[in-house]
């Protein structure tokens, strides 16, 4: 593996993360390129030519039919060689708040059939939240987004969303160690307080909270080091680089 | 920022003494609240600041202002962006949505008196999505360099914007057949004047129109050239090549005659009551209950938490808002501006802005000078106090009147008009005394509801005088300033002069009290305020300071609840002052002051920096987690800091 991993940020149609996303993979040392939704089916061999798929947060075609739901289609259906493809190669995919929906919808997590077996349904107390949430992460889980966060067993990252509530049958989540993210008090109702899950690779990653929101302590509420020190969001994307150079 | 009648007005929401046909206060703030979730969540724009302001004169018609601001490289491939440029021959292109019927006549509906009879599709309904796809599209096509003048289609619709674009290259010409519309059926007339904020009209070079149209169609965003810029001095506009109108772009653009009106102002006013007055507590002056007026104010809709309502607004989508609506280690104290910071859009390391807002309409009742001073003191001191700089600092100024124009209809019109340039007055004053442009802004003058009353009577409702002044100026990451207390042991000072006068203060607003003070608003010093805040920004940048409130509704009691929310830690208090004095300390509204706390050892330090400035060494910050206040070593508050949360915590809805 090359140094510099290649990313593919995903933008268009109410994407509005792609920017801060697309800063925070270059901060962890990656090459980025923020790519337009139509531009990517236009041409859907091209996503092959990325190690590393990113959608970003945002409200895509105004959640209409439900959050991520449109986009889950249009890429479920318009990529489908290409994304079977790219997921058979393990290449890394993050999901971040909508874009988890997103991965979510077309079935690619928490096991990558094409087929939706888990929800994110509306908060329990039924309105959007933004706000600095507390989360431990699962030592165990077999993430590789969340490897070098070995030290790390709470950590703040902001929430910004209304339809977060994990809904699942699947208990052999938490046998497999796919869930590297809880919330450490519940906060919108998710089962087992679930803020992320990954595939049974640990290579394919959805969370709700935003680590792209935190690459700077300047950003960071309360945040009592110089503005320009890195924020704990950082080590998501240098955890993937990091693997990605190490496998 | 809202003005709003209470949301918790038991007359208004469930006991319908409302005017039949106006929906209820709670009805339109939660309304009111979801357009602004909506519409700024969806856009990915964070929401970083704002107000609730709520008085019964605002039943009839709430007013709601929302603004944005924007970054803007300087050059682009060389060339200045702030030019507009249009030739002879360049194409005029409409983008955004089709047209509608909806946002017909909405620039004059919102400058006309509402009754039962105002339309419902004056306003455009927004579609947040479209207009997402537009300005991504924009971006896109204004750094490949494919336009070179844009303009909006809101007030006024192509009207406005061909019509003001047309000046740059002395004429246009379009055919309103070839815009999209929503359904069949829409006559000329009204495809020229339906805005919506989605639509954008472009001037295009015409080797670049294929280009152009080519992106948009690959971003999802409908664009149609629908005529050409030219020199004939004339606004042509034809539909299916017939032509429907054509004027004279002089004629168009200055041939409205000034309006000559009478004016006069003669001192202070009562409300023109609409609805029967509330009963007041009165206060006892000889043995008053401070904690009773504390937990009455801090549970005033003016005053408690909006937290509820704003965590509902994305603040920080884009990643840089460094100051959000609340802060410290509880994530609950209010901060007094927002703060974004530039560096993650691209600006250099340490730039940063900070935005706020005032604004005081129950002045204009006593005098609208004072009123314009009040708002323009209150938006810098927001700015200030969290690290804004007052040499790069410049102001926007909303007007919203009552009809100040004298007819069957409105009664002391001219007084009204008076008001308004008083209020001129005050704005022009202040703004040369602290040496502040005014950038931008904007004015709304029939801000009346008439009709009948619940019981059938003839009634007018108009609003206050209101002037929403917005202030935006240059911050450095390093040195910006939160409101919450950090450290228990750390000084507590109140810096600024405390002037008397407690007319249109929360206090008195909630309780009568018979005294002096209640009948007239403390004055304001510019010069001694211009003062302050410079002094002030040389000790933020020092970092000597460790938190700092600004001083407005409440007065200093609540200045010292909220920075107590905020840090989680109490206050105490030691005072050495007269009764009337103490009374006044507390609760009073007057400008130019901030609440500060600064480390023990800093104390000489801190001073120095304010050698001419009224300056009291208030107390302590406390682990005590309760507000304590003494005067002539005499207990006269003693509050728990959680009935002090349990108060300010009533909901509004």
């Amino acid at each position: 593996m090359r140094n510099k991993p290649n990313v593919l940020i995903l933008s268009g149609d109410g994407i509005n993360c792609e920017q801060e996303t697309s800063n925070a993979f270059q901060h962890a040392n990656a090459s980025t390129k923020i790519i337009h939704i139509n531009d990517l089916l236009d041409n859907p061999k091209g996503l092959l030519n990325f190690d590393i798929l990113a959608l970003p947060g945002g409200f895509s075609f105004g959640d209409d039919l439900g959050s991520g739901k449109i986009l889950s289609f249009k890429l479920k259906f318009g990529l489908e060689q290409e994304l079977a493809k790219f997921v058979d190669m393990k290449r890394p995919i993050i999901g971040i708040c909508n874009g988890f929906q997103v991965l979510v919808k077309m079935g690619l997590l928490p096991f990558p059939t094409l087929r939706q077996s888990i929800s994110l349904i509306n908060n329990s107390g039924q309105h959007f939240i933004n706000k600095w949430a507390k989360l431990i992460i699962n030592q165990k889980s077999v993430c590789k987004w969340t490897i070098n966060l070995r030290e790390d067993n709470i950590i703040k990252l902001p929430i910004r969303h209304g339809e977060g509530r994990l809904i699942t049958s699947q208990q052999n989540l938490i046998t497999n160690d796919q869930i590297p993210l809880t919330y450490e008090h519940d906060i919108n109702g998710s089962m087992f307080n679930i803020a992320g899950i990954c595939d049974p690779s640990g290579t394919i990653f959805g969370l709700m909270p935003h680590p792209e929101a935190a690459i700077f302590q300047g950003v960071t509420p309360n945040g009592l080091l110089p503005p320009h020190t890195p924020g704990i969001g950082v080590k998501f994307f240098e955890s993937i680089v990091y693997y990605l150079n190490n496998i | 920022m809202f003005c709003l009648a209470d949301p918790r007005d038991e007359e208004l929401n469930e006991n319908k003494k409302l005017p039949p046909g106006l929906l209820t206060p709670r009805r339109i703030l939660t309304g009111v609240h979801q357009g602004v979730e909506d519409g700024g969540n969806k856009s990915g724009i964070p929401t970083v600041n704002g107000a609730f302001y709520f008085d019964i004169d605002f039943a009839g018609k709430p007013l709601v202002f929302v603004g944005t601001i924007g970054v803007l490289p300087q050059k682009i491939n060389n060339n200045p962006t702030s030019l507009k440029t249009i030739n002879i021959g360049d194409r005029v292109i409409m983008a955004g949505g089709a047209i509608g019927r909806d946002g017909i006549h909405g620039a004059t509906f919102s400058s006309m008196e509402l009754n039962e009879n105002s339309p419902t599709s004056a306003v455009q309904i927004g579609d947040p999505i479209t207009q997402k796809r537009l300005s991504d599209f924009l971006l896109e096509a204004r750094d490949l360099g494919l336009y070179t003048c844009i303009t909006d289609n809101g007030a006024g619709g192509l009207s406005s914007s061909v019509g003001e674009m047309a000046l740059i290259s002395n004429g246009a010409e379009i055919d309103l057949s070839l815009c999209p519309i929503k359904y069949p059926g829409l006559v000329p007339y009204e495809l020229m004047i339906s805005e919506s904020q989605e639509r954008m009209t472009f001037a295009v070079n015409p080797t670049k129109v294929k280009e152009f149209l080519n992106l948009a169609v690959k971003r999802g965003v409908q664009a149609t050239d629908i005529g050409e810029f030219n020199d004939s001095g004339n606004l042509s506009i034809k539909y299916n090549k017939e032509l429907v109108a054509l004027i004279d772009l002089d004629f168009l653009h200055n041939s409205l005659p000034p309006m000559q009106l009478n004016s006069y102002w003669d001192g202070p006013s009562e409300r023109e009551e609409w609805i029967s007055k509330k009963q007041k507590v009165e206060l006892d002056l000889t043995n008053i209950n401070h904690e009773k007026i504390l937990t009455t104010i801090l549970s005033s809709p003016n005053i408690s938490s909006k937290e509820s309502l704003v965590r509902r607004y994305d603040h920080e989508v884009q990643s840089a808002t460094h100051i959000k609506p609340f802060v410290g280690t509880t994530q609950q104290g209010p901060s007094d501006s927002g703060v974004i910071w530039l560096y993650p859009h691209g600006g250099s390391k340490d730039s940063a802005i900070s935005i706020g807002c005032g604004l005081n309409p129950r002045l204009s009742l006593y005098d609208p000078y004072l009123m314009a001073q009040a708002s323009v003191d209150e938006a810098i001191r927001n700015v200030v106090v969290t690290g804004g700089d007052l040499e790069y600092l410049c102001l926007l100024d909303n007007f919203c009147w009552p009809d100040p124009l004298e007819d069957s209809k409105t009664e002391r019109g001219d007084y009204k008009l008076g008001q308004l340039v008083r209020a001129c007055q005050g704005l022009s004053d202040i703004c040369s005394d602290y040496s502040t442009p005014l950038v931008s802004g904007k004015d709304s003058m029939k801000n009346d509801y008439s009709g009948k009353s619940y019981d059938n009577q003839n009634i007018k409702i108009s609003i206050l005088p209101t002037l929403l002044v917005t202030a935006m100026s240059k911050c450095n990451i390093n040195h910006t300033v939160t409101s919450d207390f950090k450290n228990a042991g750390d000084y507590i000072y109140l810096i600024g002069k405390n002037s008397l006068g407690l007319f249109g203060s929360e206090l008195v607003e909630n309780f009568e009290l018979n005294s002096q003070e209640a009948s007239f608003p403390p004055a304001i010093n510019t010069s001694l305020n211009y003062q302050l805040y410079k002094q002030y920004h040389q000790a933020v940048k020092s970092n000597l300071i460790k938190s700092a409130h600004d001083i407005s509704d409440g007065g200093l009691s609540v200045a010292l609840c909220e920075s107590m929310i905020g840090g989680d830690l109490g206050a105490n208090i030691n005072l050495l002052m007269d009764k009337n004095t103490f009374i006044n300390l507390l609760y009073s509204e007057a400008t130019g002051r901030f609440l500060i706390s600064v480390d023990q050892n800093d104390k000489e330090k801190f001073e120095k920096y304010f050698p001419q400035t009224e300056i009291i060494l208030l107390g302590k910050v406390s682990t005590s987690k309760s507000l304590q206040i003494k005067n002539n070593s005499k207990i006269e508050m003693n509050i728990s800091l959680q009935d002090i949360k349990n108060s300010w915590s009533k909901e509004l809805v």
